[in-house]
């Protein structure tokens, strides 16, 4: 490691339509370190990988980067620039073709041709090339949807390696592999550095920052909070740069007196749906009371989703433990029945589980509830109509009429009609998941007020936030997940962000 | 700041632009079948639109037409349904081979009898088949493309299997009234006029109960001008009709099953959870809808239809013929595509794919008077389907 720098950030800011996504960030990356990069949900750090990329190209932002000592400038074909450049990037969400082979995947696009068709045996021959110099280890002929997670991402590294890449850019590679995945893949990024690869690994998984980094970078707000080599750093020094900032007043006060306990999770075991031999939940358990809102915290990966959507019917095999409503048992097998009972859930993906965005606002609020204004020979149109329209204006959905698609509606709008949706079938338990994600700071806000109001009426609701500070700012106490199984449940006045984070990381 | 409106009335003008905007593909379908008509009247110095033709037009269309009804639901759904046109050939064949072979034997000198029966057995051979599908469909969970692929062939052989490689005749009284048969005009005038009061007295209703609930009400001029277009082309075409014997038997069995499932598709749960399984599947199944029922009822439906319609065939046709029903799929298939439908789902009307059905009918039978070669007949009628379909697109991207 050298102190040539090779990638000077400098002065960057991006905006979008009513959010500042960066705010004059500069950091400097040496080349052949590996620099890690950590913040909160919405500090910046997929905006930065996107302007690395060239997903937004020069001239979308403001400031400069230096990349070898010239400044990027990522036109036109802007990704394939960047490829072309040497800045690669390692998506969570894997771009491989899972029916084809390793070597097929990492030449995809670039395969070698001899007269007209590919030479199979080159390409064979110079994967093989590159997964011997980086000690991967994977079979060039193995067909990727039979690897393991690990080995998939081994492959994308591969891939990112044959175009020669400079700067690799892993974002979150460790939420989905097991614990001796992640071993490798720490020997894979040291043998990189001994190439001269630099590495850029961001994850929310800080304490994984300390077998391997060289820097770090904290991100909050768009803002660089503090660039330090990893030796100054500690786990707990760590993570109080990642929150300490003050509680304005960001939050509604609400006026709620939580009661008994209506609903009850006893020790849930799942199984995945898929892989039947991994379990998702591995001893969940948990209790809300009457009127209160609960605060799931957690790490991506930690398997609150997996829970929400196991509870609602529509995910996971329970092979274990007990749900209770009001102390009736619960076995609910598809979403139908969980509405039945009285649950009622708000998908962290309201685009793809959450809406019909080619229907109207009213066709969307009205799906689960239709049985409300219908028999079976006709739906009452006025009825739905009027129905649909008190939700709306309780909620100040913002449209011209209940007519508009929803594709046309914003993000805050959008989650608005799906929160209109699941109050119309009147539960007794809202779940709501990350139900402020991607939405500006106002209608935030009206969220909060919403959610208040909701708990005054008697309605119980689980929150589920991967931001510290809207877990603190709502619940009435909070249950932190790690790894498929439930810590301690925090009661408010107890809970800080360190405490959460700490749980959450699993080092306490 | 108020978000939604609800009570201002608009201004006429206005309001008929805002519609005509919103349902362009609809008028301008509606706008290409007048050109095409007009476009034939001037070609065969008005042949094309005489009564005789006019008629027969219609009813050449209502056996694919039939098909249609159902295949937009399909469609809307994600799926589709290669087996409709083998489908409703072999039941077409069964109901030949009852009317010819076996009621004669069983049922003698009892036409009406032997009809009634016959259809009743017809309706249930679709259902059931439909029912079979349906089920590895829905519950199976096998790609409807590949179940009805080879459904289309099982038909076809189980066709020729009861046909024995041999044309059966399927013309008797009472039967052949089915694809044969005229409404007398006098009773064509009656149910025209039963339409007519219907249209105005739902047209009213429907403003007075919006008003009900305080809801904004479009300007009267154009409903008012609506219903008294549709009024006026039902009109049309009764009075049209009437000139050569009146309204046909099959085409106005192809009105009522176009109307009953077109309002199910838009007044019932049943019809808004299939445009929402096409929508967003994911979104649905979480919204509580139950995705195997409804897409195992809509196979049924059309294994019900392909039974209206083998039975409309082999009396039209009064036989029962080895090639019964082939190729038909592609023509229903086509009419919801030129009708608005979108092979991604949740999208398309009943009313789209019946235009597209009489414009597709319009061209066969034009191209056909002008003694164009039927060869030519099928690449007009191939590249109107793209060029309808692209202009689609390319309106969609502006």
């Amino acid at each position: 490691m050298s102190d040539d720098i090779i990638l000077d950030i400098q002065n960057v800011t991006k905006q979008f339509p009513g959010v500042t996504a960066l705010s004059d960030v500069s950091i400097q990356i040496r080349r052949g370190e590996i620099h890690c990069l950590c913040g909160e949900n919405g500090a910046g750090k997929s905006t930065l990988i996107k302007i690395l990329s060239g997903v937004y190209p020069w001239g979308s932002y403001e400031g400069h980067i230096l990349y070898e000592g010239k400044e990027l400038k990522l036109g036109d074909r802007s990704i394939r620039q960047a490829i072309e450049e040497g800045i690669a990037v390692v998506y969570q969400e894997l771009t491989l073709v899972p029916d084809m082979t390793v070597g097929e995947n990492i030449y995809l696009g670039k395969e070698p041709v001899e007269y007209g068709s590919i030479n199979w045996d080159k390409l064979y021959a110079d994967t093989q090339q590159i997964l011997t110099k980086y000690n991967l280890d994977i079979q060039p002929q193995a067909i990727v949807k039979n690897l393991g997670v690990g080995k998939m991402q081994m492959t994308e590294i591969a891939k990112a390696l044959s175009e020669n890449a400079q700067v690799l850019i892993l974002d979150e590679p460790t939420s989905a592999l097991t614990e001796a995945e992640i071993e490798k893949l720490m020997e894979i990024l040291r043998t990189l550095k001994e190439h001269g690869v630099t590495c850029i690994y961001i994850s929310h998984k800080v304490e994984e920052f300390f077998r391997i980094a060289d820097s770090i970078t904290v991100l909050r707000d768009g803002k660089v909070v503090t660039t330090q080599p990893a030796q100054a750093l500690n786990l707990e020094k760590l993570v109080s740069y990642m929150v300490g900032r003050e509680m304005k007043e960001r939050f509604p006060k609400g006026n709620r007196k939580p009661g008994q306990v209506i609903f009850e999770v006893l020790d849930l075991h799942a199984q995945d749906p898929v892989q039947s031999d991994r379990e998702v939940l591995k001893g969940v358990s948990f209790n809300l009371r009457k009127g209160e809102i609960l605060g799931i915290a957690g790490l991506m990966g930690s398997g609150r989703t997996e829970l929400v959507m196991t509870l609602f019917g529509e995910y996971a095999k329970i092979t274990q433990g007990k749900v209770k409503l009001d102390k009736r048992e619960l076995q609910p097998h598809s979403s139908r029945e969980a509405m039945q009972e009285g649950l009622s859930l708000v998908p962290e993906d309201r685009k793809r589980h959450g809406l019909v965005l080619i229907q109207s606002v009213l066709k969307n609020i009205s799906l689960p509830n239709l049985d409300q204004f219908a028999s079976w020979l006709r739906i009452d149109n006025n009825a739905e109509l009027n129905a649909s329209m008190q939700f709306a204006k309780s909620l100040a959905i913002k449209a011209p009429n209940l007519h508009v698609l929803c594709d046309s509606l914003s993000g805050g709008n959008q989650q608005k009609v799906v929160i209109s949706k699941w109050l119309m079938s009147k539960p007794k338990v809202l779940i709501m998941d990350d139900p402020t994600r991607g939405i500006d700071v106002g209608a935030k806000y009206e969220i909060y007020k919403l959610m208040n109001d909701l708990t005054e009426q008697g309605i119980s609701i689980i929150m589920i936030s991967s931001e510290l500070e809207e877990v603190l700012g709502m619940s009435d106490r909070v249950m932190v997940m790690h790894e498929g199984k439930s810590t301690s449940t925090l009661d408010i006045a107890d809970a800080t962000q360190e405490k959460i984070m700490a749980l959450a990381t699993g080092i306490a | 700041m108020s978000a939604i409106s609800t009570t201002s009335t608009t201004s006429a003008v206005a309001d008929i632009v805002k519609q005509f905007r919103a349902n362009l593909r609809t008028y301008g379908l509606i706008i290409a079948t007048i050109v095409i008509w007009v476009f034939f009247f001037a070609v065969t110095d008005g042949g094309y639109l005489g009564p005789q033709n006019f008629s027969n037009l219609f009813r050449q269309m209502s056996v694919t037409a039939i098909l249609s009804v159902g295949m937009v639901l399909i469609i809307v759904t994600g799926n589709i349904d290669l087996s409709v046109g083998n489908f409703a050939g072999f039941i077409s064949v069964v109901v030949a081979k009852l009317q010819n072979d076996v009621w004669r034997i069983v049922l003698p000198d009892q036409p009406l009898l032997a009809a009634v029966l016959s259809v009743l057995i017809g309706l249930a051979v679709g259902v059931l088949f439909g029912m079979l599908q349906a089920s590895i469909i829905a519950y199976l969970r096998v790609p409807a493309f590949i179940v009805t692929l080879g459904g289309m062939w099982v038909f076809k052989g189980l066709l020729l299997i009861v046909t024995e490689g041999k044309t059966i005749a399927a013309n008797q009284p009472y039967f052949s009234a089915i694809g044969q048969g005229y409404l007398p005009p006098l009773a064509g005038w009656i149910v025209a006029a039963g339409v007519v009061v219907l249209l105005f007295y739902n047209m009213f209703r429907s403003r007075q109960k919006k008003r009900q609930y305080g809801f904004e009400l479009g300007s009267l001029y154009t409903d008012l001008l609506k219903t008294v277009l549709f009024a006026g082309l039902l009109v049309a075409y009764v009075f049209f009709v009437n000139r050569y014997n009146g309204i046909q038997v099959p085409v106005l069995l192809l009105a009522v099953v176009a109307v009953v499932v077109s309002y199910v598709s838009d007044n019932t749960r049943f019809g808004r959870y299939a445009y929402a399984i096409g929508g967003n599947r994911e979104a649905a199944r979480l919204s509580g809808v139950n995705i195997n029922r409804n897409i195992f009822t809509i196979f049924v439906l059309m294994g019900f239809l392909c039974g209206i319609s083998g039975i409309v065939l082999a009396s039209y046709v009064g036989y029962g013929t080895i090639a019964a029903g082939n190729g038909y799929e592609l023509v229903a298939i086509a009419a919801c595509f030129l009708g608005g439908a979108s092979p991604a789902g949740g999208v398309g009307t009943i009313f789209g794919a019946m235009i597209g059905a009489l414009i597709m009918a319009s061209l066969t039978n034009g191209l056909q008077i002008m003694n164009v070669p039927a060869a030519w007949q099928y690449v007009v009628q191939g590249i109107i389907l793209v060029l309808a379909v692209l202009g689609d697109v390319y309106l969609k991207k502006k």
